[in-house]
């Protein structure tokens, strides 16, 4: 399958490109009153608007540099549509995974972790609004 | 006055006792025949006669000389108030006209001795008064000179410590004129340095200011290769920014591709490779960035340097500037100071002129000191001598009064006037 690979959190990770809707910049974010560190806030990209999040914040690492990646990874899905902020942007790549069970691969030397979108939501869903 | 001689008294006389003889011889011739008797009769008739004759004309002659006698004994006895009287015509009569002459010039004299007597008196009193007046103003005179001697000597002293200490100052004034020519000398080095000094400060301005100019010439092109620089880095930004777009762009066009499906992998190789070339044309970038940053920096660096070294040389022109100023202060100081020490070395030198002037006159003094000093010793002496002669003078002067005493005892003695 295709993975859109990326660096955050400490991490190289990787999303099946079907789920990537297109890669943005100079994207002015608004923030939001209130929400937890992880959420930088709202954007307004051709219609729709999407949720940004910092990967490596909300993985519990330091927050995600932009000024060296000044992109934003845009996720749609089954209606959702999420904003990815994360360090570096690697590409897309071609990864072999025969069963879907695996989660971590490794490909030009560098170990991917694979994602989905849906983790991503369920743990943005656990945080809580106002803390 | 017809004076009668007594040798005509006698003629006279004789002839009277001749005639009388004769009458009496022709009387008795008469009288008597007898010659012889008549010879005896006349004779001593003429012897009775001569004898009468003789005795009165004896007579008046011894009793005018026992009168005179009888005055002269008188006078012996100091009186001369007995007046002689002159009676007759004859030779006495002279004599007795001397002695009563005689006796007025005795009775001049006694009175002019009396006047004599009484004016020594006056005059040895007199002469007593002034010697005592003169003892005083002799002990006076002694007093003085011994004052004036302790004074001289007390002066002679001062004036010989006075001299020591002018010599001494002269001295220091000696060394101080020497003292103000080595300065003049000195700062006349000092002033010909300091010129020297300036002149090489002015020089060296001149210099730093053909530096400076030098520096901002060659300033120029860096500040133009700045601008240049900033030029680069301005296209170099457009570049980037081109090929984050054409990254950006790449990685949108693999997505779609992705998304395609089968028919979009030719595509995603196509967008692929665009990426690749971004990314080489975005890492190019990023080294060109790099190099021009370094060259901006160095630049940036270069101008720093250049401006510092402006600034510096600047600075340096400012403190040459002040140096030339302080030299130029230097100077004026360092001539007014010569000029200042010079006045200074004519004004000791001067003053030692003087000071020489005023020792010479310190000996000079010294020596009127001693000279005083020898002239009151002498002064003491001559008064002591004139002391010892006034005593003598006092002495003759008694002997004087003493004289005096006797001789107005003697004239004592003597009867002026009849009282």
């Amino acid at each position: 399958m295709e993975c859109f690979i990326f660096e955050a959190a400490e991490k190289c990770l990787g999303i099946e490109t079907e789920h990537i809707y297109r890669i943005a910049d100079d994207i002015q974010i608004t923030p939001v009153p209130l929400a937890p560190p992880c959420y930088r806030g709202l954007i307004y990209f051709r219609g729709d608007l999407f949720d940004v999040i910092d990967v490596g914040s909300l993985m519990g690492k330091e927050r995600s540099m932009p000024n060296g990646n000044p992109y934003l990874i845009l996720l749609k899905w089954d209606h959702r549509k999420l904003g990815l902020i994360s360090d570096k942007i690697i590409g897309i790549t071609w990864i072999e995974d025969n069963d879907g069970s695996r989660t971590v691969f490794t490909k030009e030397g560098r170990t991917i972790e694979l994602i989905t979108p849906e983790e991503i939501w369920k743990n943005l869903s656990k945080l809580t609004y106002g803390s | 006055m017809n004076r009668t001689s007594i040798k005509n008294k006698l003629i006279l006389s004789f002839l009277a006792l001749l005639l009388i003889v004769m009458v009496v011889v022709g009387i008795a011739n008469q009288i008597t025949n007898d010659f012889i008797l008549a010879q005896a009769i006349s004779a001593a008739l003429a012897l009775a006669a001569g004898v009468i004759f003789g005795g009165i004309f004896s007579r008046s002659i011894v009793r005018r000389l026992n009168s005179l006698s009888s005055v002269a004994k008188e006078i012996s006895r100091g009186d001369l108030s007995k007046e002689i009287l002159c009676l007759s015509q004859d030779e006495i009569r002279d004599l007795e006209e001397a002695f009563a002459m005689m006796v007025n010039d005795l009775r001049d004299m006694i009175s002019e001795i009396k006047s004599v007597s009484s004016r020594i008196e006056e005059t040895g009193a007199n002469l007593s008064g002034l010697i005592d007046k003169i003892l005083a103003n002799s002990r006076e005179i002694d007093d003085t000179a011994l004052a004036i001697a302790k004074g001289s000597e007390e002066q002679t002293l001062i004036v010989q410590k006075t001299s020591f200490v002018t010599d001494r100052s002269l001295e220091q004034m000696d060394e101080a004129v020497r003292q103000s020519a080595q300065t003049v000398s000195k700062a006349n080095d000092a002033l010909a340095k300091t010129e020297t000094g300036e002149a090489n400060a002015r020089e060296t301005l001149r210099y730093l200011e053909d530096v400076l100019k030098q520096m901002v010439e060659n300033a120029e092109p860096i500040y133009r290769l700045s601008n240049k620089v900033e030029k680069i880095k301005m296209v170099m930004s457009v570049m980037e920014e081109l090929s984050q777009k054409t990254d950006l762009l790449s990685l949108n066009a693999s997505i779609e591709a992705t998304r395609a499906g089968e028919m979009g992998k030719g595509f995603a190789l196509v967008a692929n490779e665009i990426r690749s070339m971004a990314e080489n044309s975005k890492q190019s970038s990023q080294e060109i960035r790099r190099i021009v940053d370094d060259i901006f920096e160095d630049n940036k660096a270069a101008l720093t340097s250049l401006r510092k070294s402006e600034e510096h040389i600047v600075k340096g022109r400012e403190i040459i500037h002040g140096i030339v100023g302080t030299f130029g202060e230097m100077l004026s100081g360092v001539k007014d100071i010569s000029t200042e020490v010079k006045e200074v070395g004519d004004v000791t030198a001067k003053q030692a002129k003087e000071m020489r002037a005023l020792f010479s006159q310190f000996h000079e003094l010294s020596r009127l000191a001693q000279e005083n000093f020898m002239s009151t010793q002498k002064t003491t002496i001559g008064t002591k001598n004139q002391k010892e002669e006034i005593r003598e003078i006092v002495t003759v002067v008694k002997s004087l009064n003493a004289l005096s005493e006797k001789m107005m005892e003697i004239q004592r003695r003597f009867r002026l006037r009849r009282d």
